[in-house]
C-alpha cells in the first residue's frame, strides 16, 4: 500500500515532467514549507536537567505540494535526529531516531466535490467525535491514511465520508476508522431573499466507527468495534449565536479508561451575543468516558497518540511565563464545567477610553467531576480547576501601550498531575511596549505569582528589544523564590533552593522565513498549545528553530 | 529510497523555478464571522482583482497577532485614504477557541472582515508554519509575505504595499 502510493505519486510527477511540456507545467504550482527545531542539551544539576545520551535533539519537517488545475499531490518528509526530549512520549524509549516520508496524498477538487487518497486531515463538527490534525510543537499528528470524500449535491447539503488508519509515529494503527458526516443548512427556507440580517440555522450529524481486531481475552462479545454518534445544531440570529452538540459512544474498554465497559457521552453547549465593541460568550461541556482512541493499548505516557476525537481544555490560553505553570488539562473520562468570556472596547474619545481607547477582556472558567460518572447532567462538588482573568489593554499615546493582567487560579494538582496538594494562586502581570522610534521598540514584562502551596511564589520578567520588521532580542527570567515553609517547585526532583530559569535569545524574520536562537533553562512541566499539553522534563542548553516556505 | 526522494525534490525545485508565480490560489472554503457564510478563498481573491488584498492569519490566543491587528485597526482609515486596499483577517482558532472568535472580534470593534479556517486547511494550503503571518495578493498572485510581528511591522507592511 505504502510503496504503491509512492510509486503512483512518482508516476504522476514523471508524467508531468516527461509527457507534458514545460510550458503546461508552469500552469501548475509548486509550494512547500520547511520547519526545523533543534535542541542542544547540557546537564544542569541546579534544575535537575539531565541531557540525553547524545546531548542532541532535532525535529525537521519538509512539506511539498504540487497543484495542477483540479489536481493536487503532496507529501511530508519528517526527520528526527533524534526527536527532541519527551516529544512523542514521556517514555524516552518512544523517541524516534529516523527519517521518513510520512504523509502523502493525491487530491482531486471540483466546486461541489473532492476526493483525497492518502494521508489527510479532517474534522466533523467541533471535533468532539472526530478530528485528525497536526500540532507540531506538541507532537500530535493523527492524520488518517485512506480515502476522504466530500460531496455537496445541493447548496444546503454537505456530506463527508472517510475511511482509514490513524498515523502512529512512523507507522499506522492496527485498526480502521470510518466515518460519515452530514450538514444541512436550513437558512434558505427561513430567510426572505436579500434579508439584511439573515438567520443561519444548520443541523448536522456524524457517525464514526473504529474497528480493532485481535482481541484474545476472555470476554465474550468483546466490543472490537466502537461506534460513536454525534448530533449538532447551530443557530445565528443577528448578534446572537447558539450551538449544541451531543455525542454518544458505545462500550469502549481500553487501558486509559481502566477497561470499563460503560458508554461514552459528551455534551457541548455554546452561546454568545455580540455587537460592535461588545461581546459575551458562554460555553459549557460535560464529558463521561470520552477518551476515544484508534487502539486499546495506549498508555498514559503516550497520551497524545492515536486520538480519534478532540477534547481541548476550554479555558483561556495564556502567554505569560507564570500563567503557564498551572494550566488545566481536559479530564476526558469525567468532567463537567463551563467558561465565560466578556470583551469590551472603550472607544477612543470616550471618558474611559481616552484618546486611544481601551480594551477589556474578562474570562472565568470552572471544571470539576460529575456527581455520578455516567450522568453528564449531574454536577458534582469535586473541583479540578477554576480560573478568573481580567485583562486591560490601554494605549497611552502613539508610543506607549500597557496590558494589565490579573489571574486567580485554583488547581487540583493531585488530579491534574500527580499526588500533590491543591494550589491556590494569584498572578499579576504588566506588559509595556514602548515604541521609541518608528522602527525601534522595547517591551518590558513583569509578573508575579503568589501561592502558599506547592512551589511557593514566583517572579518573572522579560525585556525585549525589537527592530522592525526583522530583528528581536530578549532576556527573560522566571524565578521560583519560594514562600517560607513551602518546598520549592522542583522539591520532588531534589531541588531545595530558589532557582532562576533564565533565557536569552533572538530572532530574525525576513519575508516568509524566521530564524530564532535561544539559550537557557526550561522548567519541567506541561507545555501547552491549542488546548493540548505535553509534559517536558527540565532542560538546559541551546534551542534553534528555522521556518520558511516557498 | 533516500536517493529517490532527493531526485524527486531536485526535480520539484527545478520545476518551481519556472512556476514561482502563484496563479491558482487555493479554493479552500473559509467562513465569514459576520455573515456565517462559507466562501472559497480563490473567489475572495478574484473579487479583489487588481486591488491589493492583505490576508492576515491570526488566532485569538496569539498576543503578537492580536497586537498587530489592533495596531492595523488604529491606522486602518488613514491608510485606506492613502492607497485603497482590501484587508481580511483569517482566524486559525480551532474548536477550543473558535466559539470565542465572533464575540472577541466584535468586542474589539475591528473595521475589517474576519474569516475562520477551522481545521487550518487554508493555513496549510499557503504553507504557513506559524501565526502571525501576512500574505499580500494582487491580481491573484502572492506578491509579498511576512511571518512574525514586531511593533512597527505594520508601517513596513504599508510602505511595502505602496510599491506594489
Amino acid at each position: 500500500m505504502k510503496k504503491g502510493l509512492l510509486i503512483a505519486t512518482g508516476m504522476f510527477f514523471a508524467q508531468l515532467v516527461g509527457a507534458q511540456s514545460i510550458e503546461s507545467l508552469s500552469k501548475g504550482h509548486l509550494s512547500g514549507s520547511f520547519e526545523s527545531y533543534t535542541q542542544l542539551y547540557k546537564d544542569d544539576d541546579a534544575i535537575k536537567a539531565f541531557a540525553p545520551p547524545n546531548n542532541f535533539g532535532s525535529n525537521n519537517f519538509l512539506k511539498v505540494d504540487y497543484t495542477y488545475n483540479q489536481f493536487a499531490v503532496g507529501m511530508q518528509y519528517e526527520s528526527y535526529l533524534p526527536s527532541i526530549q519527551n516529544y512523542f512520549s514521556t517514555n524516552s524509549a518512544n523517541a524516534l531516531n529516523a527519517s521518513k516520508i510520512v504523509n502523502r496524498y493525491f487530491k482531486y477538487t471540483e466546486m461541489n466535490y473532492s476526493v483525497q487518497v492518502g494521508d489527510f486531515y479532517e474534522q466533523f463538527g467541533s471535533g468532539l467525535v472526530f478530528r485528525s490534525w497536526e500540532n507540531r510543537p506538541i507532537g500530535i499528528n493523527n492524520a488518517l491514511e485512506g480515502v476522504n470524500v466530500f460531496i455537496q449535491p445541493t447548496d444546503f447539503l454537505k456530506i463527508k465520508a472517510l475511511s482509514g488508519r490513524t498515523r502512529k509515529l512512523f507507522d499506522y494503527s492496527n485498526s480502521t476508522v470510518r466515518g460519515v458526516d452530514v450538514d444541512v443548512d436550513f437558512s434558505k427556507w427561513i430567510n426572505k431573499k436579500d434579508a439584511t440580517n439573515p438567520i443561519s440555522l444548520t443541523m448536522g450529524g456524524s457517525y464514526v466507527s473504529r474497528f480493532e481486531g485481535g482481541y484474545t481475552g476472555p470476554v465474550i462479545n468483546f466490543p472490537q468495534t466502537v461506534d460513536a454518534y454525534s448530533r449538532r445544531l447551530y443557530l445565528d440570529v443577528s448578534g446572537f449565536t447558539f450551538g449544541v452538540e451531543y455525542v454518544t459512544k458505545g462500550a469502549d474498554p481500553h487501558t486509559l479508561n481502566k477497561n470499563v465497559f460503560s458508554l461514552g457521552k459528551a455534551l457541548l453547549i455554546n452561546t454568545s451575543y455580540s455587537k460592535n465593541n461588545f461581546g459575551i460568550n458562554l460555553t459549557g461541556r460535560a464529558l463521561s468516558n470520552m477518551d476515544y482512541r484508534s487502539e486499546r493499548e495506549v498508555v498514559s505516557a503516550d497520551a497524545n497518540q492515536l486520538m480519534i476525537n478532540y477534547l481541548p481544555s476550554l479555558t483561556k490560553q495564556q502567554d505569560y511565563l507564570t500563567s503557564n505553570i498551572y494550566v488545566y488539562s481536559t479530564q476526558a473520562l469525567n468532567e463537567s464545567g463551563f467558561q465565560a468570556d466578556l470583551f469590551y472596547n472603550f472607544k477612543e474619545g470616550t471618558a474611559i477610553g481616552g484618546k486611544y481607547g481601551m480594551k477589556l477582556s474578562v474570562n472565568f472558567s470552572y471544571y470539576g467531576a460529575l456527581k455520578t460518572a455516567d450522568d453528564i447532567l449531574s454536577v458534582g462538588t469535586s473541583n479540578y480547576y477554576h480560573d478568573a482573568n481580567i485583562e486591560l489593554k490601554k494605549k497611552w499615546n502613539k508610543k506607549l501601550e500597557t496590558i494589565f493582567t490579573y489571574q486567580n487560579i485554583f488547581y487540583n494538582k493531585s488530579v491534574l498531575q500527580n499526588p500533590a496538594p491543591d494550589v491556590y494562586s494569584s498572578i499579576f502581570a504588566i506588559s509595556n511596549v514602548y515604541k521609541y522610534t518608528k522602527k525601534k521598540s522595547a517591551r518590558l514584562v513583569l509578573e508575579h505569582l503568589s501561592t502558599q502551596q506547592d512551589g511557593g511564589n514566583w517572579a518573572a520578567g522579560v525585556a525585549e528589544f525589537s527592530f522592525a520588521p526583522a530583528y528581536s532580542f530578549y532576556l527573560s527570567d522566571l524565578w521560583n523564590y519560594g514562600t517560607a515553609g513551602v518546598p520549592y517547585y522542583g522539591a520532588s526532583q531534589g531541588i531545595s533552593s530558589s532557582v532562576h530559569y533564565f533565557n536569552i535569545g533572538g530572532s530574525i524574520s525576513k519575508n516568509a522565513s524566521r530564524f530564532s536562537l535561544s539559550y537557557g533553562r526550561q522548567r519541567a512541566g506541561l507545555l501547552c498549545l491549542g488546548g493540548v499539553c505535553r509534559y517536558v522534563a527540565a532542560s538546559y542548553g541551546f534551542t534553534a528553530s528555522l521556518t520558511t516556505n516557498f | 529510497m533516500q536517493m529517490r526522494i532527493i531526485v524527486l525534490l531536485t526535480t520539484l525545485f527545478f520545476v518551481s523555478e519556472i512556476s514561482l508565480a502563484q496563479n491558482n490560489l487555493p479554493s479552500v472554503k473559509i467562513k465569514s464571522v459576520k455573515k456565517g457564510k462559507e466562501v472559497a478563498f480563490s473567489a475572495l481573491a478574484d473579487d479583489a482583482k487588481d486591488t491589493i488584498l492583505i490576508v492576515s492569519f491570526f488566532a485569538t490566543w496569539c498576543i503578537p497577532c492580536v497586537t498587530e491587528l489592533d495596531n492595523i485597526n488604529d491606522v486602518y482609515t488613514e491608510k485606506q485614504a492613502a492607497k485603497p486596499f482590501k484587508f481580511v483577517a483569517v482566524s486559525i482558532d480551532d474548536s477550543r477557541t473558535s466559539n470565542r472568535v465572533k464575540p472577541f472580534v466584535n468586542g474589539k470593534g475591528w473595521k475589517f472582515d474576519v474569516y475562520m479556517d477551522i481545521n487550518s486547511d487554508l493555513k496549510r494550503a499557503f504553507q504557513i508554519n506559524d501565526v502571525p503571518h501576512v500574505i499580500v495578493i494582487k491580481n491573484n498572485k502572492v506578491v509579498y509575505q511576512h511571518t512574525g510581528y514586531i511593533a512597527g511591522g505594520e508601517d513596513e507592511l504599508f510602505e511595502k504595499i505602496k510599491t506594489l
